[in-house]
């Protein structure tokens, strides 16, 4: 038994530790610890309502736009408001718009370096590459000019963000010219993921961070010359997904095919649900709530059922309590694997830890019957079972594969829907409807505001009192994910999903990176 | 400049694809961007090409939310594989490097194992957490405060991106639970000497994370000393923070008409498409000192203001206050004129009596700076009020 530490974990959002024992090349034991505590749910209390929008976006800069959603939720559920028609798909819109930013910047920024060697592709053949990437239906690039720039990055000796990376590791399937595509697509992917930010941008201001989903509704107004801007961004980002990032997607993945046999994780499966429908309700949104416990039976989560412990966490309140009536007192003890070892709490529903992300959402959708996922799925499904020459069903999508591409096929899904977002816009002002915002018409109450974050499940629990808030909790889709063990020593999901992962070098341990980054945490 | 250094710089940028022209022309945004004419493009092309090595930088992250370097991928000029190909080596960035773990520690030390030869620069993202012996933040098993003074330590100079490494930030506000502090006031406790440039919002902006680049250091002023001269009493760079937002705010008409958006108004969304006055929703332009409507957000697409929502005055850190002055609690709530003093175990509600009226503290401040910016001929061709003719009308404040 070797104890492998990879500490810190980069190409994530905030500070994350992990521990593995690797016996025989394979992990046999893992632990997961979150490395910093802030203390957001403490800062926010005494405050308004209003003040837990704008702040509690802080709490990620990669996905502020649900942490304000799921705010205002839980500040609107608490007083009894239901927003207007046209902020509801203003609120989507922008939601959606930030799904797709994060999601290209997470595969092409934050994982792809693990499965693209960029030295590699300094040996790719020109030709070849053009030819590989029209039989893969993907867009080109001038592959010659990017080799070029690269070749003289790399001779210069100073390789920026680019030194000491894994190139030339065993665990590298890609041959040079498709390394040389996912370069250029990588390059690509900074400017489509920019394209989507300002779209929120538009409506919010700026992003990272906005400004306009206040509870009560929105105070952003849409103009012609708005919702234009709006529409030609949104049409650039759909079609560069459609014709880009999903051919990418297929190319790549026949490659790492053995990544489809480990990194399943606990196999309990939990979304709250997002982009609200016209009713409201949570079980009809465009990507639906649901709970798969097991055998992938369709069930609905009872939020009370959920319970945070910190036995293992550097916390000390009551053990196990439900977020509605929840306490963050830090309490700082020292690292021990055997005792506590992390910032994150463990959360669990009925006990069980639950996977969150769009693999979660992608499962729920699937079992719960939406055509246009099922097709999705479906389809990739039957070209990586030619690519493997065996059948692979919606079981192989519970594995490290299947993570990385439920979140790129929930992009393609998402870009698809976000058009109908628009039109919906369009035609409600069109008919006259005029209502943004409303205003509360009480200053006392508790409720949740239960929603999704790109990397999964996200609830917000707010109590209100005269106007200020009394209590609030957050529990964000990486501390169900990166939950260390809970009261009776079951591990979190992604510890759970680094069992089995083979390593092919302790020293680097490449593999266990990418279980880690197919959370995104 | 040495001929040679600058065909060696060229003969670089040609081997990165980058031709002179190209070159040039982004120097001449840079320029724009500073407030300069381009006809200054040459001069800071040469202040580049003076070295032909890349710069290094190690860019820390420490009590963040990452939103600081999420702000970086949205540059509008450069690009931002310029920027990490082109203009920096970015040894260190873990949201972005390739290396993790050992691998990553590893470009930490030998970039500052190289510093006596080729100095570097740090760049920190987020709050310095202080709290529990510096284990609020724990990297390499160690508190996050240790690898904070050994890099700033050995740096040529450091840069505190984003109001929570300028002072804390919201992770200082009240009770400030992590004992959150900001870069300057840390090194300062620390006996760390090291030039701090601040650059507050939440998060930075990343066009001004570029000028200071290019500009200050880049450009060698570093190296002369310039620098410091350019900088305000709390490190931020004077040419982008010494106006407010309120000063180059496009609803500043309305503002003196008397025109406002009216919160929770059966009107509001009329008066919002309007573009009448935020100020009276709480806007914190009057005295958040930034050029958010100039250089704007999102490849200038945007910005906060032009949303709807007013200005929340995430610009408002102080790196003189150790934590205390962060915006947070300088603006909260944040849609109300009046700010809550928070006292230390006294929790947000305070009696109207220590209820301190910003409303009247910004419109003194708006006298002396409109006062100040007719001097400097900003304002084209329009006289500055003496009195603005609401706070006139509303002495003391609106509450």
């Amino acid at each position: 038994m070797t104890r492998a530490v990879i500490d810190p974990v980069t190409r994530i959002e905030g500070h994350l530790r992990v521990e593995v024992e690797v016996d025989g090349g394979v992990v046999k034991d893992a632990w997961v610890s979150g490395g910093l505590y802030r203390g957001m749910e403490t800062v926010l209390l005494d405050r308004e309502p209003t003040d837990a929008f704008y702040i509690s976006q802080r709490i990620c800069g990669v996905c502020p736009i649900s942490h304000g959603h799921a705010s205002t939720m839980g500040s609107e559920a608490a007083l009894g408001i239901k927003i207007p028609n046209n902020a509801r798909i203003i609120r989507n819109i922008i939601e959606g718009a930030e799904t797709l930013h994060s999601h290209i910047l997470w595969f092409y920024t934050l994982t792809a370096l693990d499965y693209v060697d960029v030295v590699s592709a300094l040996s790719a053949n020109i030709a070849d590459t053009y030819a590989l990437a029209e039989a893969a239906g993907t867009s080109t690039a001038d592959f010659g000019a990017i080799q070029k720039r690269l070749k003289g990055f790399v001779e210069g000796g100073q390789l920026s963000i680019f030194t000491n990376g894994y190139w030339g590791h065993p665990a590298m399937k890609l041959p040079p010219e498709l390394n040389l595509i996912a370069v250029a697509h990588y390059l690509e992917a900074l400017e489509i993921q920019a394209a989507a930010a300002q779209i929120i941008a538009v409506m919010g201001g700026k992003f990272p961070h906005f400004m306009t989903s206040l509870p009560g509704g929105t105070v952003w107004i849409p103009t012609e010359a708005k919702l234009d801007e709006i529409y030609f961004l949104w049409k650039t980002v759909r079609d560069w997904v459609a014709n880009t990032f999903i051919p990418d997607t297929l190319a790549i993945a026949p490659f790492y095919l053995d990544a489809a046999g480990y990194g399943k994780g606990v196999g309990n499966y939990l979304a709250w649900g997002q982009f609200d429908a016209a009713d409201f309700d949570p079980y009809k949104r465009t990507l639906p709530r649901g709970l798969l416990v097991g055998d992938l039976t369709l069930q609905k989560p009872d939020e009370a059922k959920i319970k945070e412990y910190i036995d293992h966490s550097w916390y000390d309140s009551a053990d196990g309590l439900n977020p509605a009536d929840g306490a963050t007192k830090a309490a700082y003890s020292d690292y021990s694997t055997d005792g506590k070892y992390s910032w994150v709490k463990a959360p669990r529903l009925d006990d069980k830890p639950m996977e969150v992300g769009p693999l979660s959402r992608m499962l729920v959708a699937y079992v719960g019957g939406n055509a246009s996922v099922k097709s999705l799925i479906d389809t990739t499904l039957a070209a990586l079972s030619k690519a493997a020459g065996a059948t692979l069903g919606p079981a192989a999508l519970q594995s490290l594969l299947g993570r990385v591409a439920a979140r790129n096929l929930e992009t393609m899904y998402v870009a698809d829907e976000m058009g109908k977002w628009i039109t919906e816009l369009i035609q409600a002002i069109e008919s006259g409807d005029s209502t943004y915002f409303v205003e509360p018409e009480k200053d006392t109450g508790a409720g949740a505001g239960l929603w999704e974050a790109p990397r999964g499940a996200l609830g917000h629990w707010v109590n209100v009192k005269g106007g200020k808030i009394a209590n609030y909790q957050v529990v964000t889709p990486s501390t169900w994910d990166m939950s260390p063990r809970d009261k009776n020593g079951i591990r979190g999901p992604l510890e759970e999903a680094l069992v089995g992962t083979p390593i092919a070098d302790i020293e680097k341990p490449l593999e266990a990176l990418r279980i880690v980054h197919s959370f995104d945490p | 400049m040495a001929q040679n250094a600058r065909g060696e710089f060229t003969e670089l940028l040609a081997a990165r694809g980058v031709s002179r022209r190209d070159f040039l022309k982004y120097c001449g945004s840079v320029a724009a961007l500073l407030g300069m004419s381009e006809m200054y493009a040459p001069q800071i092309a040469s202040a580049i090409e003076s070295g032909a090595k890349l710069q290094p930088a190690l860019w820390l992250a420490h009590g963040l939310c990452t939103g600081c370097t999420e702000s970086m991928a949205q540059v509008g000029t450069p690009d931002v594989p310029t920027i990490v190909l082109d203009l920096l080596s970015l040894n260190y960035w873990e949201t972005v490097m390739a290396a993790a773990g050992t691998q990553a520690e590893e470009n930490i030390k030998a970039t500052i194992d190289a510093a006596a030869t080729t100095p570097f620069i740090t760049i920190v993202e987020g709050s310095v957490m202080e709290g529990f012996n510096g284990y609020a933040l724990r990297i390499g098993n160690k508190p996050g405060t240790d690898e904070l003074k050994e890099v700033c330590a050995k740096s040529a100079a450091v840069i505190a991106v984003g109001s929570c490494a300028v002072d804390g930030g919201w992770v200082a506000g009240n009770p400030n639970p992590a004992g959150a502090t900001g870069v300057s006031a840390f090194l300062k406790k620390n006996n760390i000497n090291v030039p701090v440039i601040n650059l507050p919002t939440c998060p930075v902006n990343p066009e001004w994370v570029v000028a200071i680049l290019v500009d200050v250091l880049l450009a060698g002023e570093l190296k002369s000393g310039k620098i410091l001269e350019k900088l305000d009493a709390q490190g931020r760079p004077k040419f982008l923070f010494n106006s407010t937002i309120h000063d180059n705010c496009p609803r500043r008409g309305h503002f003196e008409n008397g025109e406002f958006v009216k919160f929770g108004a059966a009107d509001q969304a009329a008066q919002e498409a309007a573009g009448w006055c935020l100020y009276e929703m709480g806007c914190k332009g009057p005295q958040t000192y930034t050029t958010c409507p100039l250089v704007r957000w999102n490849k200038a697409i945007s910005w906060c203001v032009e949303s709807g929502s007013p200005c929340i005055g995430c610009g408002q850190a102080n790196s003189l206050t150790g934590g205390s002055g962060n915006w947070v609690d300088a603006s909260t709530p944040f849609l109300d004129r009046t700010k809550n003093v928070r006292l230390p175990g006294v929790g947000g509600v305070q009696p109207a009596v220590i209820g301190e009226v910003v409303g009247g503290i910004a419109a003194a401040g708006l006298v002396v700076h409109g006062v100040a910016s007719a001097a400097k001929g900003r304002v084209k061709g329009v006289p500055t009020e003496t009195e603005k003719v609401y706070d006139a009308k509303k002495k003391g404040g609106d509450k």
